[in-house]
């Protein structure tokens, strides 16, 4: 009774199922599931939010504007300097004084007969690149070196010494004290932002890899031999991509603001480079009566922080694998 | 626990000593010190051996180098001998003149005298022969000079001024032979009513005592010395500067000591708290109105000191930071993606993101236009009014960084199992927030409150300069401006101990809120 049921169950089964062709032994580890490529997926997910084609077309105009307009409109602080008729004049009476309606008075001048407008121009310029190579070099320095750090026990030891002592070394004291001793400049700038400044993005990292370091697939793969190098480059950094986004994210503003701090301060660039900081310490002093010397490099350099820091932060999240279901 | 704190605090104190090297070896050694003369007009009108001398001076009053002179060597040395009239003698005159001789500059007995002396103490002999124009005239400033410097080294400077840092006043402080009763004792204060440890022979007569002025118990006792400024505040100590009241001087009817018991009353301004020991005898009238040798006093002022200053208004903007700060982070986390959550968040977008400069002058463009609120602290009719701007600037950006890390621990912790299986049992939602998703992401939070307190005596830099407060924010800008080498070390000491009390209080504090943390590594998760 029960050995006929169990043939007709076979039979059925041998109408339901057939066996592969002893085809490709490779093949046949091969599982179905539909394509997946990160950086498409990144892309995707980020081009998704239609916030983020306005900030990137608000970038890409700013940028323009800042590189290449300098050579068009050379900017020049003391052109007027001669005539005091032209101080701080608002910007109908800019215009009116110069003649007509001019993209180069249509936001008035400064307090030495400036305009205001191509004085943006060319200190978005400096800002732009001053967070840009500052972040650059801050965050390759401290990730790898993070990296090592949160790797090896031996050097976190020692580094976490170091760390904590230069920590409290007050960091305007560092930057002034390297601006003096290499006098005033944009690259004396970058160093002194740069010299201190990759030791808490190292410190960063060394926690994020710590936590990874010990995770059970790391684990599994060092029992199976796998060189420090492969496992920094191939377990550890592509799994913190995100966490890397992130905080460019907020480095490069910190950057632009650094600077508008340590040029209010009187600290930093030297008076011939065109600052945002720069500006926005000049028309400070009057803030009330000129306002218009003072409002749009604020404006300029509040959106420049914001536009990279939305973008960092949503370049982040879609970096993010999770976010990549459909 | 006791064992780990203990280490804590050495490496604290190691830490604290490397950075004060690290400092110092930065401002004295690696600046360049000729930029203290780029604005200097005295500097540009010296020519020749007198502008050398000029920097040699300078350089001591900035505090880089030891300097001696040769004329202030034989000043002293024929004072000795011939008293007032020194300067009369021919002794004096002819060893003045010897050093403008090159060739014969060495015989004398009086510069070998002075040659010997400071190298016998490590200092390097300079010799400035006279600059003279080929008629034998000597050229304008270019009179000879015979100087003896001495640079010290990081480690002496470090040395000298860690055995300065503390003192503690003795019965013995005082040298003065003829003070026999020598005593430190519990006593009646008559000026409080309360009762003070009080001093004979100490450089203060009051060691420690009560008064209604904040923080309400005085130590005159232990006396820490953070540093001199230089230039700044010239020759004042740094604890001074930020502890004294910067008011109006204010005179009240007040007792002088000869009168205490009598019906007597004077109308004085003196803090006879604070009077100090003198050397020199008293004159009549000082008889008549002390008992005893403590007659050198400081005045009474009114208003408050510049730390008081910068710390009510940091204590005031923390406290409204967290009051505020902390509910708004559980409600943007409550209704995820609700309007409030999209408020916050582009509030905490715009605070992250634009320069605090920019910021702070927006606060104080809408709080002057709108509210009619004074913008510069001095010019404030109502005093209290000034004080809230700076406050509102200060408190803005830190509700918003709190707003920031309450949300991200609240969405953290609403994800995890224990919030699953207490809905899972039934628990309502406002209670699943109140007492288990809001406890358990305030411990992150609790961390960051000793710190956020403590940093508040360091003031702040933009919001004190933007509305001209008379803090402490702004001592070490000022001091890094002018160069004041005395307030940089100062600053440095004083921000350093603050900070690594705040992290050491901060993990203090969380495991008191969390007995699940262990610090020292002995059970718990930790590792």
């Amino acid at each position: 009774m029960s050995k006929k049921k169990n043939v007709a169950i076979i039979e059925n089964e041998d109408s339901l199922f057939r066996f592969a062709d002893k085809t490709d032994a490779r093949e046949s580890e091969k599982i179905i599931a539909p394509r997946y490529s990160y950086w498409k997926s990144v892309f995707r997910v980020f081009f998704r939010k239609k916030v983020n084609w306005i900030m990137i077309s608000l970038l890409i105009l700013i940028f323009l504007t800042a590189f290449i307009m300098p050579f068009l409109w050379e900017y020049d602080p003391m052109e007027n300097v001669a005539d005091s008729k032209t101080f701080n004049l608002s910007p109908a009476k800019a215009m009116d004084y110069f003649g007509g309606f001019s993209f180069k008075y249509c936001l008035g001048t400064g307090a030495l007969g400036n305009s205001i407008l191509y004085g943006i121009v060319a200190s978005s310029r400096t800002s732009l690149s001053l967070a840009f190579i500052c972040a650059a070099i801050n965050m390759t320095i401290g990730i790898i070196l993070g990296a090592v750090w949160g790797y090896s026990k031996k050097i976190d030891a020692v580094m976490l010494v170091i760390y904590q002592i230069v920590a409290n070394v007050p960091y305007l004291l560092v930057v002034s004290v390297i601006v003096y001793i290499m006098s005033a400049g944009f690259w004396s700038l970058i160093f002194a932002l740069t010299v201190t400044g990759w030791l808490g993005i190292a410190y960063f990292f060394r926690t994020q890899v710590m936590i990874i370091r010990d995770r059970e697939y790391s684990l599994a793969s060092r029992c199976l031999g796998t060189p420090i190098n492969r496992m920094v480059s191939k377990n550890i950094l592509p799994f913190i991509t995100s966490v890397i986004v992130t905080l460019l994210a907020t480095e490069l503003p910190s950057y632009i603001s650094a600077e508008v701090f340590l040029s209010y301060l009187g600290i930093g660039l030297s008076a011939d480079v065109p600052s945002l900081g720069r500006m926005i310490q000049q028309g400070q002093t009057a803030f009330r009566t000129f306002p218009w010397a003072f409002w749009p490099p604020v404006i300029v350099a509040a959106m420049i922080t914001i536009i990279l820091y939305v973008l960092g932060q949503n370049l982040a999240d879609a970096t993010d694998p999770r976010t990549h279901m459909l | 626990m006791k064992k780990y704190l203990a280490k804590r605090i050495l490496f604290a104190l190691f830490s604290l000593i490397v950075v004060v090297m690290i400092v110092m070896l930065l401002v004295y050694s690696l600046i360049n010190k000729n930029v203290i003369f780029q604005t200097d007009d005295t500097w540009n009108k010296k020519s020749s051996n007198d502008r050398t001398i000029y920097e040699y001076t300078q350089y001591k009053k900035y505090g880089y180098v030891e300097y001696e002179d040769y004329s202030s060597f034989i000043k002293d040395k024929y004072t000795a001998i011939y008293g007032e009239d020194y300067y009369k003698q021919t002794d004096f005159l002819n060893d003045k003149k010897a050093i403008q001789d090159e060739t014969t500059f060495k015989e004398n007995v009086s510069v070998q005298e002075f040659v010997k002396k400071y190298q016998a103490e490590g200092y390097q002999i300079i010799y400035l022969p006279p600059v003279k124009y080929k008629s034998g005239k000597t050229k304008p400033g270019g009179n000879g000079y015979l100087i003896a410097t001495y640079e010290k080294s990081v480690f002496s400077r470090l040395w000298d001024y860690a055995k300065g840092f503390i003192s503690i006043e003795t019965k013995n402080q005082v040298e003065d032979p003829n003070l026999t009763d020598r005593y430190i004792r519990f006593e009646k204060d008559p000026y409080s009513g309360a009762f003070a440890l009080v001093g004979s022979g100490t450089q203060h007569k009051y060691l420690i005592y009560f008064d209604s002025r904040f923080p309400f118990m005085h130590f005159n006792w232990i006396h820490i010395n953070l540093g001199t400024s230089y230039t700044t505040y010239r020759g004042q100590e740094i604890t001074t500067v930020i502890n004294a009241p910067t008011g109006k001087v204010i005179a009240s009817k007040q007792q002088y000591p000869a009168m205490i018991g009598t019906d007597e009353y004077a109308d004085t301004a003196i803090d006879f708290h604070s009077v100090t020991y003198s050397d020199v005898e008293l004159t009549g009238e000082e008889k008549d109105l002390f008992t005893d040798n403590y007659t050198v006093y400081t005045l009474k002022r009114e208003g408050l000191s510049m730390i008081e200053t910068s710390f009510l208004i940091g204590i005031i903007a923390t406290i409204l930071a967290y009051m505020i700060g902390i509910p708004l982070g559980i409600t943007m986390s409550r209704h995820k993606d609700g309007i409030v959550d999209k408020i916050g968040n582009l509030y905490i977008i715009f605070i992250m993101a634009v320069p605090s400069l920019a910021y702070i002058f927006i606060f104080a463009a809408i709080g002057t236009s709108l509210f009619d609120l004074p913008y510069k602290f001095a010019n404030a009719e109502v005093k209290v009014l000034a004080y809230v701007l700076p406050i509102i600037s200060l408190a803005l950006p830190s509700i918003g960084g709190l707003m920031k890390w309450v949300r991200r621990y609240m969405v953290d912790q609403m994800n995890s199992d224990y919030v699953k299986f207490a809905r899972a049992e039934g628990l309502s939602e406002r209670e699943i927030y109140k007492t288990h998703i809001s406890r358990n992401a305030i411990i992150y939070i609790v961390h960051g409150i000793p710190g956020s307190i403590i940093t508040c005596l360091t003031g702040a830099i933009i919001t004190e300069r933007v509305y001209s407060v008379p803090g402490v924010g702004n001592l070490l800008t000022v001091a890094l401006a002018q160069h004041d080498n005395g307030i940089i070390v100062a600053c440095t000491v004083f921000y350093t101990f603050l900070s690594i009390a705040g992290i050491i209080l901060g993990d203090l504090l969380l495991c008191k809120v969390d007995p699940r943390i262990s610090l020292s590594g002995e059970g718990g998760g930790g590792r």
